[in-house]
């Protein structure tokens, strides 16, 4: 493990109990670039989450709810006019930070939705025709929760696209709730919380994760799942370059998480479920007999042939 | 495209299979109901084949395959062209005629060529029926075992010999099972055509199709086990005649007045007797052949014999060279009141009390040696079995024969058809010495259908001749029908010959050295032929199927009758100097050959026990291979060198003595959670280590690995693998 990361994610235990490995995988979204969607139910320590995070990197946190009523410009900001400079005045919008955690993403429309999600594909934001760069890192937490369908608008497809990952927090077992408990019986134990490593830091190690290496063979790898899902009879619709890309990407990051620097098809088989779930649909008649998502890429997974020789192209 | 060129190609070998298998199918139906142009009909059977490869369209189809018939009948039942109005006109009144017979329901008048259409369209439905059993059940099981049991049917049944199309037809259908088991194979489980797949699973099948055609040419044949049903049920259905007549238990039977009738087996044991050789064991002759059995001219002509005393001067039979002098001891288990004499006979001596001795009498017209004690009784022959000079038993040179011989050994009844005679002049015709024509007549039974039976032989009805009855009838028979008819048909070329009783070799029970000890039962009792040969004397013939003859004949090249009988042809011709290089040549050849041939003899049963030997090593090699396979492979591969270029074979080589030793990886499973599972197993972390190094060395495109590490893994998983 480096050492860095494992310094968040003790961090991180700190606060949440028994959710070490969604604080890992979404610390390989941090490191590689990309955006994470949490699902679950409420109240299960999502925004807890981003906040331990955001606190251990010593980064700019913010916070969106989005509510329907919410506009683009509530996300990005606006230009004001400013009577004494005689000028319009660009007043960022709560975009503009580090760590940003999108709560209930799902129940804004689609306008204000789009506004986040194209920021988040082009790390920037334009207002008035001027480009403004975000801070480094951007990195956005979005959450969504599945049970409430009322009034409610679902992420289409496209945009899901643009997170790297999909996350479950999942309840905690009886005795992780009991620490739970036991831990609130003090204070709010977030406020204590300590940065351990500098944005700086973060970005060098973001940096590293591009060097990681790849071979060729398990890019082959990555791509044969990929494909895999595209020709899965039950599948409607598969999943994109954009996401072989992303896999490519997350796995980089596993590896130097855990401080090697090259990628092994291991880490491809445990990372493909969590950034290839949300970008496959499957058809209607499959979901009527019960399958699901996890359970086809499990299929594809253990079916895939893992390549055990040097990659020699034909 | 590349996959439908490789379908076409695969079903275009599957049509020729099936071709040459339709080819058997045909060939016995034509040669029964003489239906004459094979090759037009093999032709048309191609035809429908091609069509239906290339997936014509079904008019087209239609269309070819009718105007071939119709090419066909016209050509076949008429001497027009189908080109001309008259062909036309001929194939359609054919037509209009028997259909106008069909729908009168005359169906014995229809006519030849609507009778050829037919099968054309028979065979065209079959063609049919085989490409649907191809291509959509991919099983020809059925088909294979249908023409199996038609062609076992015609060969029971009919003249037509199945032996070839049988083996040619499992063979063949074995072949097609396998491709199409191969096919459903990769069908059911979604495989994708590759050739190493597929030779993969196809090559050991076919080898050992392979294997098994070897085998089974190599193989002894046994004489068939079960009795022909063809008589039996002929029987049944009340058409036998005569045949399986009065039923008699074999044994030694003085009276042979009455030849014929079945007999059935009874192993009692007759006598035992030890000897370096099988021989053949003389009782008797008999000369006089009544066109129903043998009997003796009454003549007493005795003599009475000593204990000890040489006697070969009161046999006819010659007498080996002194120097091969050797005795056989014989214990009777069996009252018989004669002696058991091997050929070539000198005394005969036995301990008897000697107040009471044994009396020996000799017949020397039957050359029956009588004793006046009948009881189980133990004594031992001196004999030097006869050796004959090929020379003097080929010499054409004339002879006169001694004309009591000739009165006596050439009789023949009056009663003997002509057929008997014409035909035993038929066989030994172009054939030189008497020799060369009496070999002739022992051979011809063997080639000429004759069947080896002991049930269901006939007994001559009243008027009809034994000999003929079985050279021209029943053609079926045992030792007696086959010596009788062997001696009446020598007797017809002029060849004196006599009819001998006795037993043949029997069993080997024991053996001590060169001694060996042999059983004789009563179903060795058996009769043969001698012949006299001028220049040589009584010559022993063997013409029953199933036995050989014990000649004792030593090939002696060097003599000139031997050359001369070698180049008969051409002599003139050709010139004096290259005749003896010829000879020379010849000489040579014959010696190597002989030699060649006694060594084959000789190393016969090493090779077979070899043989087998190696075979059933194989057997046992290829169930017990989870045992010894990846130990040996361990073995091997344990002073691997392990480096850069290696490290990969070496590291896909351990997954396969591993997976040889039970522990498989699967293919969607990862190097190192299979390396865990295998390190749990043996409780160590080797796996691991060298796992981990692996995947740097590929996955990481590491150059700097610690191979001393790696083989110190290696070693001890091979170790443990080994052990």
């Amino acid at each position: 493990m480096h050492p860095k990361i494992e310094m968040i994610i003790k961090n991180i235990e700190k606060v949440m109990i028994g959710k070490r490995e969604v604080a890992e995988l979404s610390i390989v979204a941090l490191l590689a670039s990309g955006h994470v969607l949490l699902e679950d139910v409420p109240g299960v320590g999502k925004t807890m989450m981003v906040r331990a995070l955001a606190k251990s990197v010593s980064a700019d946190f913010k916070r969106i709810q989005f509510t329907p009523d919410l506009l683009p410009s509530d996300v990005i900001g606006v230009s004001i006019y400013n009577p004494k400079s005689l000028q319009f005045e660009f007043r960022p919008g709560p975009i503009v930070g580090n760590i940003i955690l999108a709560d209930e993403i799902n129940r804004t429309s689609p306008k204000t939705q789009s506004a986040l999600l194209e920021s988040m594909e082009e790390s920037s934001v334009s207002i008035d025709g001027e480009m403004f760069e975000l801070p480094k890192p951007f990195f956005v937490m979005a959450t969504q929760n599945p049970i409430e369908y009322e009034g409610t608008f679902p992420l289409p497809e496209a945009q899901l696209d643009r997170f790297l990952m999909k996350i479950h927090m999942g309840y905690p077992t009886a005795l992780e709730e009991i620490e739970i408990l036991r831990r609130a019986e003090k204070s709010a134990p977030i406020q204590n919380l300590e940065p351990v490593i500098t944005i700086d830091e973060l970005l060098a190690i973001q940096d590293e994760v591009k060097n990681v290496y790849v071979d060729d063979s398990v890019k082959g790898y990555i791509v044969q799942l990929a494909r895999a899902t595209r020709e899965e009879p039950n599948v409607y619709l598969g999943v994109s370059p954009r996401g072989t890309l992303a896999l490519m990407r997350a796995c980089q990051a596993y590896a130097k998480i855990h401080n090697r620097d090259f990628v092994k098809p291991d880490d491809v088989q445990y990372l493909a479920p969590f950034v290839f779930s949300h970008r496959i649909i499957l058809k209607p008649e499959a979901r009527y007999e019960g399958l699901t998502v996890d359970e086809i890429l499990n299929n594809i997974i253990t079916k895939s042939v893992i390549p055990i020789k040097r990659f020699v192209e034909k | 495209m590349k996959n439908g060129a490789y379908k076409t190609i695969e079903l275009a070998l599957y049509y020729v299979l099936i071709f040459f298998i339709l080819r058997e199918w045909l060939t016995p139906i034509m040669s029964i109901t003489g239906i004459g142009y094979v090759d037009l009909i093999l032709l048309f059977i191609a035809l429908c084949l091609a069509i239906s490869l290339f997936r014509l369209p079904i008019f087209i189809s239609w269309i070819m395959k009718i105007s071939y018939i119709s090419w066909f009948i016209v050509y076949v039942y008429s001497d027009l062209s189908i080109f001309s109005n008259e062909g036309i006109q001929f194939l359609l009144n054919e037509l209009l005629y028997n259909f106008a017979l069909m729908f009168q329901g005359e169906f014995f008048h229809i006519t030849n060529s609507f009778q050829s259409i037919l099968f054309f369209i028979l065979i065209w439905m079959l063609v049919y029926l085989v490409h649907h059993w191809l291509t959509v059940r991919m099983n020809i099981f059925y088909f294979l075992v249908l023409t199996v049991v038609f062609i076992g049917i015609l060969d029971t049944f009919t003249d037509y010999d199945g032996t070839t199309a049988i083996v040619k037809v499992v063979l063949l259908g074995l072949l097609m099972m396998v491709f199409l088991f191969v096919k459903r194979l990769m069908l059911q489980s979604g495989i994708s055509f590759n050739w190493y797949n597929y030779l993969k699973l196809a090559l050991p099948v076919l080898l050992m199709i392979g294997m098994v055609g070897l085998v089974g040419a190599l193989l002894p044949k046994a004489s068939p086990q079960w009795p022909d049903p063809v008589p039996y049920i002929k029987t049944m259905a009340g058409q036998g005649n005569g045949l399986g007549g009065p039923v008699k238990k074999i044994g030694y039977d003085e009276d042979d007045s009455q030849l014929g009738g079945s007999f059935v087996g009874d192993d009692t044991v007759v006598f035992i007797a030890h000897a370096t050789t099988k021989q053949y064991w003389r009782v008797e002759t008999k000369d006089v052949y009544t066109s129903k059995g043998w009997e003796t001219s009454h003549s007493d002509e005795l003599a009475s014999i000593s204990l000890g005393e040489p006697i070969h001067h009161f046999h006819s039979l010659p007498v080996g060279p002194d120097e091969k002098r050797q005795f056989a001891h014989i214990e009777l288990r069996y009252p018989y009141d004669f002696i058991i004499q091997p050929y070539g006979l000198i005394s005969i001596d036995a301990r008897t009390d000697v107040e009471n001795p044994i009396r020996l009498i000799m017949n020397l017209e039957t050359e029956k040696i009588s004793t006046d004690y009948a009881g189980e009784f133990l004594y031992h022959v001196e004999y030097s079995t006869p050796e004959y000079l090929y020379s003097d038993l080929t010499s054409t040179i004339q002879q006169p024969i001694d004309s009591s011989i000739q009165e006596k050994y050439l009789q023949l009844p009056e009663s003997l058809p002509q057929r008997v005679i014409d035909l035993a002049k038929e066989i030994v015709e172009g054939k030189e010495s008497d020799y060369d024509k009496a070999r002739a007549i022992e051979s011809y039974f063997r080639l000429n259908g004759f069947r080896y039976e002991t049930e269901g032989v006939p007994v001559p009805d009243e008027g009809q001749d034994y000999v003929d009855q079985f050279l021209f009838e029943s053609k079926i028979g045992y030792c007696d029908n086959f010596s009788t008819a062997m001696v009446v048909m020598l007797r017809a070329v002029g060849i004196p010959a006599r009819w001998v009783k006795g037993f043949a070799g029997g069993e080997v029970i024991a053996s001590d050295g060169d001694l060996k000890t042999y059983e004789i039962t009563n179903n060795d009792a058996h009769s043969w032929v001698e012949a006299y040969i001028p220049k040589v004397g009584w010559v022993p013939f063997e013409p029953t199927i199933g036995f050989t003859t014990n000649r004792n004949i030593h090939y002696d090249f060097e003599t000139d009758a031997y050359q001369d009988d070698m180049l008969t042809v051409d002599e003139d011709t050709e010139p004096d100097k290259l005749k003896d290089e010829q000879n020379e040549e010849m000489k040579q050849r014959n010696v190597e050959f002989t030699s060649f041939k006694n060594w084959l003899n000789h190393i016969g049963p090493i090779l077979n026990i070899a043989f087998i030997g190696i075979v059933m090593a194989s057997i046992l090699l290829f169930i017990f291979r989870k045992r010894w396979m990846p130990k040996l492979y361990s073995r091997w591969l344990k002073h691997q060198t392990i480096n850069e270029a290696t490290f990969e074979i070496i590291y896909l080589r351990l997954l396969k003595v591993l997976e040889l030793n039970g522990l498989q990886r699967k293919e969607g499973q990862t190097l190192q959670s299979f390396a865990k599972e295998v390190d749990e197993i043996f409780s160590s972390t080797h796996m691991s280590q060298i796992t981990e190094a692996y995947e740097n060395y590929i996955y990481g495109n590491k150059q700097q690995i610690d191979y001393g590490k790696v083989k110190e893994c290696w070693e001890n998983l091979i170790n443990r693998t080994s052990s």
